[in-house]
């Protein structure tokens, strides 16, 4: 069962308590930081007064505790069975790791059980071994912190080199892709990796800026008209985002969605998906983009 | 008069608030009509209390409206999952708990029921003025509980029954692994659990295009996937937009449809009684109850495996004699030069069909499906470029050239208008 209090936040919290007071004299502060850090906002209303009023017997008033051994928990069969599932994915090659031994264990689900429908088809190829130790090399710079060199193929089809300090791994479930975010890289922020031929630990003496690019943000302001299940459908498709909904009257709705300047061209065609359910008023080049498109449209002919 | 508590007993209630304080988001408190002031506002403070910066607020003339507003490709961990660690407990679960770990706390120490019982009294609880009172039953039932769990193992030596904590499982190595699958696979909330116990943390994964919506169904999701790992029905009630009242269905589980474009995640299950097949949305599901193997699941599945060539999204249309009902879908797009990559999008976004180049700057798509009005949003993101289509579904065709007349209109373009 997946809701259970083996998994709470608050034993999560105790067990951490717990451990800090196994390890000698500890400060009221710095309790309540392990419960912030474990637990949600008002727990520290809760959790500590439990323990020290005697309501959870696990502690005496002055913090100590009657336990020996840092408090610790196998895994439940739940997490053991979704491990093994996730043991059985393709894509783990990536990492390089080895799985403990779950021989007995039945996964919680194969691919059988699932699909998802909609991914596009020209996903990364996570099983090449080139990609696999490329994808291993720059894992390992992310955290160690440590510089690369690389060799990619760019849009033009043309080769070009470049440094860089990588930062992170960011995965489109959508595109089924990984692009790696950078700094250092002069004006481009993202690399895909799959665009990537060569790559190593650069170990020459060119400074590279730590600094990742900054991100620019718009808002799209968006009309709809909830007709054919149409706000449903909008607000789960633009879910996540960072977005603010309110209702203009019984069917209509203004909707502001702030995205990456960098994805307009992306965004002009998910909100064209939604067809006349929906009008652009803002920013004015999405509009501009979209009242381009419809006239483009109009002189194809189609009858 | 109960006080209020961050945690919570039971999911399906806080599953519907989080939803709509998410995914729409303008309501107001007098909106929430079916369920009482009170309780809206012991489920907005525990949103509020999980969730907290995502949370917020603007003021309309109704009233102030609560929202969750995240930009998912801003944070590493899905922040809804945090409801799923809320559960509720009793002073002894807890203190009852951590002793039992901390009396079995080696795989190599083993423990009778009357040893537990006895360490529990002479050298937990002696301290405390008023002593919990564990009696032998509470502790025989946690323990079961805990065996179930699978991490109790109770072996029988002899005519005595003794318990162990299970053995411990190695995932140091796993820290990355964990950080990318509690994001990406199914009933991901999982590895978060699995995360929890653990001190590493990772910042080397983001996520694009990330719906984290799915987490609140991950309890129904992980049911489904018992069922069909056994090959078993159940009984689901389904919440459907569509009808007032909840509707309980006896079904054959055969696949999760899980959608990284809408943001939805669906079943596709067999119905017995009805003899055919259905879709149903995962979040209008609940209490899922396991019911008997069924020993046609595999002939079911394979049924499926078949229509899966047929089906763009999650519809399959058979007619009441099981005959299936194909319609034809064939569009044609213009595309410039240096514009190939608008064929790459054509290869890469189909999903089933073909694409065929008619000329140097003509390219054709065509699908047999059971229902086209799912390619519809689809084809509309190729507009600026599509010279011809021919549907079977003739009704699907007008609605679509309608719609894209009623975009002229309500973007003020008129005939013959220059560029």
């Amino acid at each position: 069962m997946i809701f259970s209090e083996l998994y709470s936040a608050y034993y999560n919290a105790v067990a951490a308590i717990l451990s800090r007071m196994l390890k000698g004299e500890c400060t009221e502060r710095e309790l309540q930081s392990i419960v912030a850090e474990r637990a949600f906002g008002e727990s520290v209303l809760s959790i500590l007064p439990s323990l020290k009023s005697g309501k959870w017997q696990l502690a005496c008033p002055d913090m100590t505790t009657a336990l020996e051994h840092t408090p610790t928990m196998p895994m439940t069969t739940l997490q053991k069975r979704w491990l093994k599932a996730i043991s059985l994915d393709p894509r783990v090659k990536l990492f390089g790791v080895e799985f403990p031994s779950l021989d007995d264990v039945e996964p919680l689900f194969t691919e059988a059980d699932y699909c998802v429908y909609d991914k596009y088809s020209d996903g990364d190829p996570f099983e090449d071994e080139g990609y696999i130790q490329r994808f291993r090399v720059i894992l390992t710079a992310i955290r160690q912190k440590t510089p690369i060199k690389f060799e990619m193929i760019n849009r033009k089809g043309r080769v070009v080199y470049g440094r860089c300090l990588p930062k992170r791994l960011e995965y489109s479930e959508k595109d089924d892709k990984f692009r790696l975010v950078t700094a250092g890289n002069g004006y481009i922020g993202t690399v895909n990796l799959s665009r990537m031929i060569h790559c190593a630990h650069y170990t020459g003496d060119k400074p590279l800026d730590s600094g990742e690019r900054e991100m620019t943000y718009d808002t799209a302001t968006v009309k709809l008209s909830d007709d054919r299940n149409a706000l449903e459908r909008f607000m789960l498709h633009f879910a996540h985002f960072e977005k603010q909904a309110e209702r203009v009257d019984g069917k209509h709705y203004l909707i502001r969605i702030r995205y990456a300047r960098d994805d307009e061209p992306e965004m002009v065609i998910r909100l064209l998906s939604f067809g006349p359910m929906i009008e652009v008023v803002g920013a004015d080049s999405l509009k501009t983009r979209i009242i381009e498109k419809l006239k483009d449209q109009k002189k194809c002919g189609l009858k | 008069m109960s006080t209020y508590s961050e945690l919570i007993k039971n999911f399906e209630k806080i599953r519907a608030y989080m939803r709509e304080f998410y995914v729409y988001g303008f309501k107001s408190r007098d909106e929430y009509s079916a369920k009482s002031a009170r309780s809206y506002d012991d489920e907005r403070r525990r949103m509020e209390s999980w969730l907290g910066d995502h949370m917020s607020f603007v003021r309309t003339p109704e009233g102030k409206n609560m929202f969750i507003s995240i930009d998912s490709r801003s944070i590493r961990h899905n922040p809804f999952y945090h409801a799923w660690k809320a559960k509720s407990f009793t002073d002894g679960d807890i203190t009852l708990h951590f002793i039992l770990f901390d009396i079995l706390h080696d795989p190599a120490v083993k423990r009778s029921i009357s040893e537990i019982l006895q360490e529990i009294d002479e050298k937990y609880l002696v301290g405390f003025e008023a002593p919990m009172l564990f009696d032998e039953s509470t502790v025989r039932k946690k323990l079961k509980e805990y065996c179930e769990a699978g991490i109790v193992v109770a072996e029988r030596s002899g005519r005595k029954l003794y318990y162990r904590r299970a053995d411990s499982i190695d995932i140091s190595e796993l820290n990355d692994v964990l950080h990318y699958y509690a994001e990406t696979a199914p009933c991901g909330v999982i590895g978060s659990f699995i995360l929890d116990k653990t001190d590493a943390d990772s910042d080397a994964f983001t996520f694009k295009h990330h719906y984290i919506t799915g987490a609140m169904d991950s309890g129904v999701l992980a049911a489904l996937f018992d069922a069909m790992r056994e090959k078993r029905t159940v009984t689901v009630t389904n919440h459907s937009r569509r009808k007032d009242e909840a509707v309980e269905n006896r079904i054959v589980p055969l696949r999760v449809f899980i959608s990284v474009q809408s943001g939805r995640q669906h079943l596709i299950a067999y119905l017995p009684e009805y003899d055919h097949f259905q879709s149903y949305r995962l979040d209008y599901l609940s209490d899922v109850k396991q019911g008997d193997p069924t020993p046609r699941f595999d002939e079911l599945r394979e049924a499926l495996d078949r229509m899966q060539g047929k089906m763009w999204g999650v519809s399959i249309r058979r007619n009441r004699w099981g005959k299936e009902q194909l319609e034809h879908v064939e569009f044609t797009v213009r595309v410039e030069d240096f514009e190939e990559h608008i064929v790459r999008r054509l290869e890469r976004e189909k999903r089933i069909g073909t694409v065929e180049r008619l000329d140097a700057h003509t390219y054709r798509f065509s699908a047999e499906v059971y229902d086209t009005s799912e390619l519809i949003p689809w084809i509309r993101t190729f507009i600026c470029r599509i010279v011809q289509m021919n549907f079977s579904n003739r009704a699907v065709e007008n609605q679509f050239k309608a719609d894209i007349e009623a975009m002229y209109r309500i973007y003020g373009i008129k005939e013959g208008e220059e560029i």
